[in-house]
């Protein structure tokens, strides 16, 4: 099979899955009780709104129902749905009264800058442990490793992101082991938020500075803060290096909390693949030539061992999409996470469709890259 | 023409190479428990799940109190120092204190207001209260203009600490609509104990802010945790394998559509789809029938399939898978005994049935459900004709352990086993005191949502792994022999497929237990789980926020009970993969 026939077959193979996953969040939006139409109007349903042609009196819930065209039958609404979907209307949400895709637009981005940073720090954290660990096999370093490996899979994620807050960023006033370094109140780390409280709107945690139009990753966006915005700034946080560093400080321990798992369990990995590689001929071989037992492991061994590595990528994504909804709540980040949270809590079913649909098109993608990086690094797949 | 003495000899001989066999078996055990031995972490493993199983079941002997009882009430059964611990909100010397509260508009005439709730107040050492003070009595009432009121208008109901307005007077007098100031005595003592920090002499972790001993809910816990993560990896387990082996088997179309269903499910992070599951079932407000089905009828139809199978009378085809596999094949009876264990040893005390079943609230449900299960086993047991037929006590305990036969346990999945399963659940059902009943789950139902989203989004992993084996298994040859005999596909599948694929099932289980009681307990935090102040060991840290600066070990301690209980069962499934797969042992 080309690369290209292999390409087409995954995409093809996508589209059953999506319809799948489109029929599943369309049935648990159906089952979820609870009557839009009562939801929107709330108090107010019984007010009479309007006059049917006849005369009739429409309140305001029947109104609302005429709206959402609630009276249809279920294939023609999952039809609509569906067309509805394809056309980027994904519904208007009842607790933020918003259009879902805003919602998602605005959430998207937290979760995922969150979620490839913590992935960033743990691949090459597991990797590198993983290459020592099988390196040292069966010595004390490997004993070691390995059982911090399972026990850091084993942690609650919020447990230990609440564990993380109260030795890291209370200060040691309140029993932590640091004080402030970054110039935030409390512990060396702050302790929720995305940006520091005092220069962002009250309410929501909005800081405006930010440019309107901007990829919704502050690590990116605080270099595009123009120079009349930074002028507004106290001079303490007037440039775009400082705005970064609050990022990035502020992302710090949700990244070691979500991060934590993936490391534990990529070290694991990589040290299982690459005592398998180390076992292969080619590695006696090239022993055999006398070459230094690091050049032998790292240009050898490693890259054949991190093969099946990629192929994890696709996994953890997930698993940390996942395991946001509980670093996002304990952090007080707006992320996906928090959204599907509340929006399950006062049973807004549009946006819990939404958030399935979008994490769900998120992993899917990912995982389609992933599998299509590994066909291109290890042509054997394609043969299948 | 043959003797007596002729049929005795074959008798003992085959009994004699009957014996053989099951030492042979025997070795293997101990084969594989010296293997086991060799790995430090496995024993660690082991031991966590054994301490923390032993916990579980004796939690009534090592827990000091009743995970919901308020300290405050017992002071003198346990006569402990309770130590005046938090400045009061009022000082100490003051024991006076002055609220505004605003009567209700509509019903001055009997309006109840409940007093000096002081609402997540931050006193002057950064500590939160938030209780209801024991009002003793009132020195002053005053309108909103500060005129003094009759005092008699208010009357006190001490046990709620609510005051009650009783006088018509009010009703009518308008200037009170904007409140009245009331000034009154509180019980200064009464705040000093329910909280305790951790270090305390009889309830090491401290107390909560519900005066509950920590040691003892966390102590309690594990029995929610381990009945959650047996219950839901066992049930996703089952319900994995049928629909993963039937995949696997027939494959084709079959095939495709069900890994594409489980295509779907993998495409949506399992925490997310949970909780939607969970918040969809959330109109269902008994699940204690669906449940106690969802349960049993799996069993049912596995256990009447494989019995059927396994005693078909196929041309004898049995030595021939067995000897192929090797090791896997060989290490079944640790496995077995580790089933077992899991089983009679930590699920079924564990789970404490009449709290599992949800009936513990009155003796006549139980006696229903007994009843129930009564006429079901009957109907079974009398249908199973075999049953009654090969039950003969000729040859005493010898006999019985002659035929337990090791190298099968599907075997033992009859409804014999069955029979002595759920009677089991009914000397459980019986068990345990009307009057010192311990509730451990105070909504069954919504727990119950818990394990069944847990289940709904497990399954596919199973279903994915299992097929996989099978297609692996289905390709060798002892399958192929047992296929030109005669064997009908059902009697592959369950004798010859299965027995050969589920090691790395036993594997996934273990490791699967840890997993599901993260997810219980991630659910729990978010509110989805257990009710407030269950003793959950999620929920309990979810509780602890509200005091997150204040008393780090209301945290600390729940999170630690978690990270033991699934480290351990991470280990231990480490260390029984190095045993059944001894490949993968690096």
């Amino acid at each position: 099979m080309k690369l290209h026939e292999f390409v087409v077959r995954r995409l093809l193979l996508l589209i059953p899955v999506m319809i799948g996953v489109a029929i599943f969040t369309f049935a648990i939006a159906h089952i979820i009780p609870g009557d839009p139409a009562a939801i929107q109007c709330g108090d107010k349903c019984g007010v009479i709104v309007d006059y049917t042609d006849d005369g009739e009196p429409i309140s305001a819930y029947e109104a609302n129902r005429i709206r959402l065209k609630m009276d249809d039958s279920v294939t023609v609404q999952f039809w609509r749905y569906i067309t509805d979907l394809a056309e980027g209307d994904w519904g208007e949400s009842l607790l933020y009264h918003r259009p879902v895709v805003d919602v998602v637009k605005d959430a998207a981005p937290i979760t995922l800058e969150m979620s490839f940073l913590a992935l960033f720090i743990a691949y090459p954290l597991g990797i590198i442990l993983g290459i020592i660990s099988a390196v040292r096999q069966d010595r004390m370093f490997d004993h070691v490793s390995r059982f911090f490996a399972i026990a850091f899979v084993s942690l609650p994620i919020f447990w230990f992101a609440m564990m993380l807050q109260q030795i890291l960023a209370t200060g040691t006033e309140h029993g932590g082991i640091c004080d402030p370094i970054f110039g935030t109140e409390g512990g060396c780390f702050p302790i929720y938020g995305r940006h520091d409280p005092s220069y962002t709107y009250p309410v929501d945690g909005y800081a405006w500075y930010y440019p309107a139009g901007g990829t919704g990753f502050h690590l990116v966006d605080s270099w595009f803060v123009t120079d009349e915005k930074l002028a507004t700034l106290p001079s303490e946080w007037g440039s775009n290096w400082l705005l970064f560093k609050d990022t990035l400080t502020h992302l710090a321990l949700p990244c070691a909390a979500l991060g934590i798992a993936s490391a534990g369990s990529l070290l694991r990995y990589m040290r299982a693949s690459l005592l398998e590689v180390l076992h292969e001929d080619y590695v006696r071989t090239a022993r055999a030539k006398g070459l230094s037992e690091f050049r032998v492991v790292i240009v050898h061994a490693c890259r054949n061992a991190l093969i099946p590595i990629v192929t994890i990528l696709g996994f953890s994504i997930g698993g940390a999409i996942g395991g946001a909804v509980l670093t996002e709540t304990v952090f007080a980040f707006n992320g996906m996470g928090r959204v599907a949270v509340t929006s399950i809590q006062y049973l807004d079913f549009v946006v819990i469709m939404g958030v399935t649909l979008i994490t769900s098109v998120i992993f899917l993608l990912s995982n389609l890259i992933v599998d299509i990086t590994y066909a291109i690094i290890d042509p054997r797949v394609r043969l299948e | 023409m043959r003797g007596w003495d002729d049929g005795k000899g074959d008798r003992d001989e085959s009994r004699r190479r009957l014996r053989e066999a099951l030492s042979q078996s025997k070795s293997d055990l101990s084969r594989s428990w010296k293997i086991y031995r060799r790995s430090l972490l496995a024993m660690l493993g082991l031991f966590m799940v054994v301490s923390v199983s032993l916990v579980a079941i004796f939690a009534e002997d090592i827990a000091v109190e009743h995970p919901y009882r308020n300290l405050q009430d017992t002071e003198d059964k346990w006569s402990i120092d309770y130590e005046p611990r938090r400045a009061d909100p009022f000082s100490e010397e003051c024991d006076w204190h002055e609220q505004k509260i605003i009567t209700n508009p509509n019903s001055p005439l009997f309006s109840e207001i409940v007093v000096a709730e002081s609402d997540d107040k931050v006193g002057d050492d950064n500590r939160y209260y938030r209780d209801t003070l024991s009002v003793i009595q009132l020195i002053k009432l005053e309108d909103s203009l500060g005129y003094d009121l009759n005092l008699s208008l208010l009357s006190i109901d001490p046990s709620n600490s609510s005051l009650l307005v009783l006088s018509p007077e009010l009703y009518g007098n308008t200037s009170l609509y904007a409140g009245v100031w009331v000034t009154y005595e509180f019980d200064n003592e009464a705040m000093h104990h329910w909280w305790l920090p951790d270090g305390h002499d009889v309830c090491i972790f401290g107390t909560n802010d519900q005066g509950h001993d920590l040691f003892s809910k966390v102590v309690y816990g594990s029995r929610v945790s381990l009945k959650i993560g047996i219950t839901v990896a066992t049930l996703t387990v089952i319900i994995g394998t049928i629909v993963g082996s039937i995949s696997g088997y027939f494959g084709g179309r079959v095939d495709e559509v069900i890994m594409r269903i489980c295509d779907i499910f993998f495409a949506i992070p399992g925490l997310i789809l949970a909780m939607a599951f969970v918040a969809a079932m959330n109109q269902i407000t008994s699940l204690t029938i669906p449940i106690w089905l969802g349960i049993l009828f799996p069993i049912f139809v596995l256990a009447a399939f494989s019995n059927t199978y396994l005693n078909s009378n196929v041309p004898d085809d049995d030595q021939v898978s067995d000897q192929a596999m090797g090791l896997i094949m060989r290490y079944r009876g640790v496995l077995l005994a580790l089933v077992a264990f899991f089983f009679f040893v930590v699920w079924m005390p564990g789970a404490s049935w009449p709290d599992f079943f949800g009936i513990s609230e009155s003796r006549s449900w139980r006696a229903f459900a007994s009843l129930g299960i009564i006429a079901v086993l009957g109907t079974i047991i009398l249908a199973d004709r075999k049953f009654i037929l090969n039950t003969s006590f000729e040859g005493g305990l010898g006999r019985i352990r002659d035929s337990l036969d090791w190298t099968n346990p599907w075997r033992y999945l009859t409804f014999r086993t069955l029979a002595v399963f759920v009677s089991l659940a009914l000397l459980f059902s019986f068990s345990g005191n009307e009057g010192e009943e311990i509730v451990l789950i105070k909504d069954f139902d919504r727990l119950w949502k818990v394990q069944a989203a847990l289940i709904f989004t497990g399954w596919p992993g199973y279903a994915r792994l299992i097929r996989g084996q099978v297609l692996y298994v289905k390709e060798m040859t002892f399958v192929e022999a047992a296929r030109s005999v005669g064997a009908r596909p059902g009697r592959i599948m369950f004798r010859h497929i299965l027995p050969n694929a589920w090691a790395p099932l036993l594997v996934a289980f273990t490791l699967d237990i840890g997993g599901t009681i993260l997810s219980a307990s991630g659910l729990s935090f978010l509110g989805l789980g257990a009710d407030a102040y269950t003793a959950e060991w999620g929920l309990m840290i979810s509780e602890s926020r509200r005091y997150f600066l204040l008393s780090p070990h209301l945290m600390l301690y729940p999170g630690l009970a978690i990270a033991v209980t699934v480290l351990g069962f991470n280990l231990l499934g480490d260390g029984i993969r190095d045993v059944v797969d001894p490949k993968n042992r690096r």
